[in-house]
């Protein structure tokens, strides 16, 4: 046999080794359906968090003797599809995140998703969650799922832009807009914002500030995006925009080093967004802070702000159902949450974890304590197709503040189309 | 035997009329039959059968969950119906001429400079490396360059050339154009590759005899080259015919296909209805007819080009 | 056969002689270069000193290798390397050779209909990927494919066989029946004519192909998203992808970096096969 011959076989048997070798193990533990599962698959579109997860594993192993292994994607549109074609095989997940809102109760409504309503009076009953946030859980009066994250969405601010100005963080809408002129006059571009996913984020803003009913009203479709509050709203954020007070939507620069450089003085994020600051060099306190939004309408009596809880979520056909729940009632408990919550940087759905960052655990407490009023994330909020129409809808305004009209009719079509029949 | 000396392998190929095996070759026959199966085999098991998948789908409403409901084609009306066509048609076409002229062009400008000159390997290096990125490391890149503010700002600034203030991402057709660029500096080295394939197989005699009759350089090229090099150009421009109608990934990762959906292709769209807005019969619909449409403009330029040879000789 | 008499010296044949060409070559080239150098620069750059007002300029500090571990904690990257080494080497070779068989039936042994078995073939590009994700997923499923190796090296040979079968065919084509022919008469089996001759021949076109799907494996995301679980299958890209998320938190240096470190192995084999395949180029058609 010639060189090259030999060499390709080599290769080939090499290659057949390596795959009867190890296909992985897609079989193992299976325990059978009804128990003895001691380790679970976590199936999440949140990629980037899996060294997190992978060090909840561990904890979970040292403490209920339940071992958990991350599966991360990173595409939300492929991971849905997916998770809900894994339904129909024998490769359905043991645990998985999801979105609250429209995304939850469509796979409630198809019978798929585990009950939770005794886990959560359990746990609100120890104080390990908070009443308020049970109704983002509850289809028809039972809770499904249970929250494996929770972020407020708050102002976060460059604190030495701020010192120079000589500015404090603002109380008030009108201090908050006086601030923006002040940081204006001074060459600086007081709020960022984005065309791409988060393009929501002012509309929600400028909206739960003035009317948290409309906007909740929105999301049931009872509510139209040409209503008069909602164009008032959109009238707002054109102003703002011709006002120049935003950072230019379409660049594709990292918020965070946005806000470092101090050429953007704010800007709105979910509290996610620390880790992001940590990350760039940032001491949380001296080099920048976070604090909640006042109401856009003073006449409000609390402050309204916006939260993003993703649920984790367990099947009604489980491969091991109990133990499944178990591992969801540890997820709750406070050394799962503080380990949860400290390690990404975040705030914790459970009101006992400390959180060191001083910033962080303010508004954590203040919301946890029901001195604010929560409303869920636009994101969430909106069904699928109203949603996207939505995003693409702001980011054109975004590029041509004029179109708003049309705009809001876009996405009214769009809410037309999905609430007809429902 | 003696068949493994170096013969001269490159003469055209022998006219076959009508393409049969020859009489005596009966075992050939069957034989090419065995060889042609297991391409055959894997290509239609693994992709074909999915796709029939998505055709049956695209007669239906389906939300992932649920069980399909038939609506016959009611999504292809509303597909044409949609506002979002035109513009996503638009841009696809954009990307079908921008990326079957620029990238083919310098492709082969690429090729014809590199070849037989001493270091042509490492000249042609800097045009290879892009290929070795990935699709998502090409945006990131070209999203750098491309952002408002970015380099491309700045060397426009520089040189005082007009586009120093454009928002390349966010105003059409820039930013449609400004991923063909990003594009076509990936695929000019992919294409350089090809096209040497091609210049490797031309055979000596048809250049010597014109050599001998007083043709050079350019004439040489256009009249000798160029034309013996029509099968590797069908395949340059077969492929980038089919990832052009395609264009999804770099598109998806620059720009989501916005702002306001201005920079959508037709993948785009597919991908936005079947898995952003979770419709997934819809999308099925979008991907027939996308598939459609790429299978009828290759196939109507495929077999053209293989007419005009087999015609040639 | 006598070997036909080489030309010791090249004569121009392509406008310009061979120092134009490489000014024009290296011209292009430089400009080629400049998003490589931005790459560069601010993927040495350490990971707190990404300024957007200073992209050009490289900074004093090398940060490069810090950026990698970086990335490489947040992303787990170890394990998928050799699982997607297995699939970028194997795949396509699979590919290539079944790609020359399917080229060789069509071309040389004058299959019926060929150009129709042909377009069969071309046809597996045709289709949008991200629409067969799914269907592969749940017929994986039932088959015991998902989440193994094998299933992995199946899909990845199928997407690369119709680009193989493409270009052979067309490298065929140029080869003289007359060999065929030949071997025929002299009495060789129709495999042992593809084996020893027909596939040696085509070797630098099967390295040119085979090098272009190295890269297309090599940078594959979907299929792997969808297809495979455990980090010992997962090809590489699925793990890279998260640091890029708006969730990940990662500098813009790091993202960088990784991606530049991802990108090395393609890079090498670029450089390896084409000795192989430039081997072909330089011995003097002419």
């Amino acid at each position: 046999m010639s060189v090259r011959a030999r060499v390709l076989t080599a290769l080939v048997a090499a290659a057949s080794l390596a795959l009867t070798a190890c296909g992985g193990d897609s079989g193992d533990d299976n325990g059978g359906g009804g128990g003895g599962k001691t380790e679970l698959k976590l199936y999440n579109d949140k990629g980037a968090w899996s060294p997190f997860f992978e060090e909840l594993g561990k904890l979970s192993k040292q403490q209920i003797g339940i071992g958990m292994t991350p599966v991360g994607y990173t595409d939300e549109p492929t991971y849905s599809a997916f998770i809900k074609a894994s339904f129909r095989t024998n490769e359905k997940p043991d645990l998985f995140t999801w979105s609250t809102g429209g995304r939850l109760q469509e796979i409630v409504e198809a019978g798929q998703v585990a009950e939770t309503t005794d886990l959560w009076k359990d746990a609100i009953a120890a104080g390990d969650l908070s009443k308020e946030l049970e109704e983002t859980y509850t289809y028809d009066g039972k809770q499904y799922c249970v929250p494996l994250n929770i972020s407020y969405w708050v102002m976060f601010y460059n604190k030495k832009v701020y010192d120079e100005a000589g500015l404090e963080p603002p109380t008030t809408w009108a201090e908050l807009m006086s601030n923006a002129d002040k940081l204006k006059a001074k060459g600086v571009t007081p709020f960022y914002q984005t065309s791409v996913l988060f393009s929501f984020v002012w509309f929600q803003q400028l909206l739960i500030g003035t009317d948290p009913d409309l906007y909740d009203k929105l999301a049931t479709g009872e509510a139209k995006y040409t209503d008069p509050g909602v164009v008032a709203v959109m009238e707002r954020w054109k102003q703002m925009v011709d006002g120049g007070y935003f950072s230019d939507a379409g660049s594709k620069e990292d918020p965070a080093v946005q806000l470092k450089s101090g050429k953007t003085a704010m800007g709105i994020f979910g509290t996610w967004f620390n880790t992001s600051m940590t990350q760039q060099g940032l001491e949380p306190g001296t080099d920048y802070g976070m604090f909640a939004i006042p109401n856009v309408d003073p006449a409000q009596s609390k402050v309204t702000m916006a939260f993003e809880s993703g649920p984790l979520c367990s099947l009604a056909k489980a491969p091991d159902t109990k133990a499944s729940t178990d591992y969801m009632k540890w997820w709750v408990g406070q050394p799962a949450q503080e380990k949860w919550a400290n390690s990404r940087g975040d705030v914790s759905a459970n009101p006992k974890v400390a959180i060191p960052d001083p910033g962080l655990s303010a508004i954590a407490k203040s919301a946890g304590g029901g001195e604010y009023t929560l409303a869920n994330r636009y994101f969430e909020a909106a069904p699928a197709p109203v949603l996207t129409a939505a995003l693409d809808a702001f980011g054109a305004f975004m590029v041509k503040p004029d179109s708003y009209m049309k705009q809001l009719e876009n996405i009214q079509k769009a809410a037309d189309e999905y609430w007809k029949g429902r | 035997m003696s068949v493994a000396t170096a013969t001269p392998i490159n003469s055209p190929a022998a006219p076959a009329a009508g393409g049969r095996a020859k009489r005596g070759d009966r075992g050939a026959r069957w034989g090419a039959l065995g060889f042609v199966s297991p391409a055959v085999i894997l290509v239609a098991v693994l992709l074909y059968a999915p796709f029939l998948y998505t055709v049956a789908l695209s007669f239906t409403e389906y939300d992932g969950l649920n069980s399909p409901q038939w609506i016959g084609v009611e999504n292809f009306t509303r597909f044409f119906d949609d506002p979002a066509l035109t513009t996503s048609l638009r841009n696809t076409l954009m990307w079908v001429v921008g990326t079957t002229v620029v990238p083919v062009a310098l492709g082969l400008l690429v090729a014809v400079l590199s070849f037989g000159i001493k270091g042509g390997t490492w000249l042609r290096l800097p045009f290879m490396l892009p290929y070795a990125l990935s699709g998502a490391g090409l945006a990131v890149i070209w999203g750098f360059i491309l952002q408002s503010g970015g380099a491309a700002n700045d060397v426009l600034g520089f040189l005082h050339l007009p586009g120093a203030d454009t928002s390349f991402l966010q105003e059409e057709p820039w930013n449609t154009l400004g991923m063909i660029v990003a594009w076509t500096w990936q695929q000019t080295g992919v294409n350089a590759l090809l096209f040497l394939v091609g210049l490797q197989s031309i055979p000596k005699e048809p250049l010597e005899a014109a050599r001998i009759d007083g043709a050079s350089g350019w004439s040489l090229f256009r009249h000798v080259t160029w034309p013996l090099l029509a099968p590797l150009t069908t395949v340059v421009v077969g492929l980038a015919l089919v990832a052009s109608l395609k264009t999804f990934d770099i598109v998806w990762v620059t720009t989501q296909g916005g702002p306001g959906r201005n920079s959508e292709t037709l993948a785009v769209t597919m991908y936005r209805d079947a898995f952003v807005s979770g419709e997934y019969g819809y999308g099925s619909a979008v991907a027939l007819v996308l598939t459609l449409t790429t299978g009828a403009v290759t196939l109507a330029y495929l077999r053209r080009q293989v007419k005009s040879r087999e015609a040639l000789g | 056969m006598k070997h036909p008499k080489k030309t010791l010296r090249f004569a121009p044949r392509f406008p310009g002689g061979p120092a134009t060409r490489r000014l024009v070559l290296g011209a292009m080239g430089l400009l080629w270069l400049i998003p490589v150098y931005l790459l560069l620069v601010n993927a040495f750059r350490p990971s707190t000193e990404y300024d957007a007002d200073r992209i050009w300029v490289p900074d004093g500090d090398f940060g490069f290798f810090d950026n990698v571990k970086l990335a490489w904690d947040a992303a787990g990257l170890g394990p998928s390397i050799l699982s997607t080494l297995l699939y970028s080497a194997v795949s396509p070779l699979a590919a290539v050779v079944l790609g020359a068989m399917a080229g060789f039936a069509i071309v040389v042994l004058r299959l019926r209909a060929g150009f129709w078995w042909f377009m069969l073939l071309f046809g597996g590009t045709i289709f949008p990927i991200q629409m067969l994700v799914i269907p592969l997923f749940i017929s994986y499923s039932s088959a015991d494919l998902y989440d193994r190796r094998l299933g992995l090296v199946l899909v990845y040979t199928a997407v690369c066989v119709p680009l193989a079968a493409l270009v052979m065919r067309s490298f065929f084509t140029g080869v003289a029946y007359s060999i065929y022919e030949a071997a025929r008469v002299d009495g060789a089996s129709v495999w042992r004519i593809f084996w020893r001759v027909y596939l040696p021949l085509a070797v630098p076109a099967l390295s040119a192909v085979a090098i272009l799907e190295f890269a297309f494996v090599w940078n594959d995301l979907l299929f792997g998203l969808t297809l495979s679980q455990n980090e010992n299958v997962r090809p590489v890209m699925t793990a890279l992808s998260s640091l890029s998320s708006a969730y990940s938190g990662s500098t813009v240096p790091v993202v960088l970096a990784a991606g530049l470190v991802m990108s090395l192995p393609t890079v090498l084999v670029f450089l390896g096969a084409q000795r192989i395949f430039a081997r072909g180029l330089t011995l003097g058609q002419y």
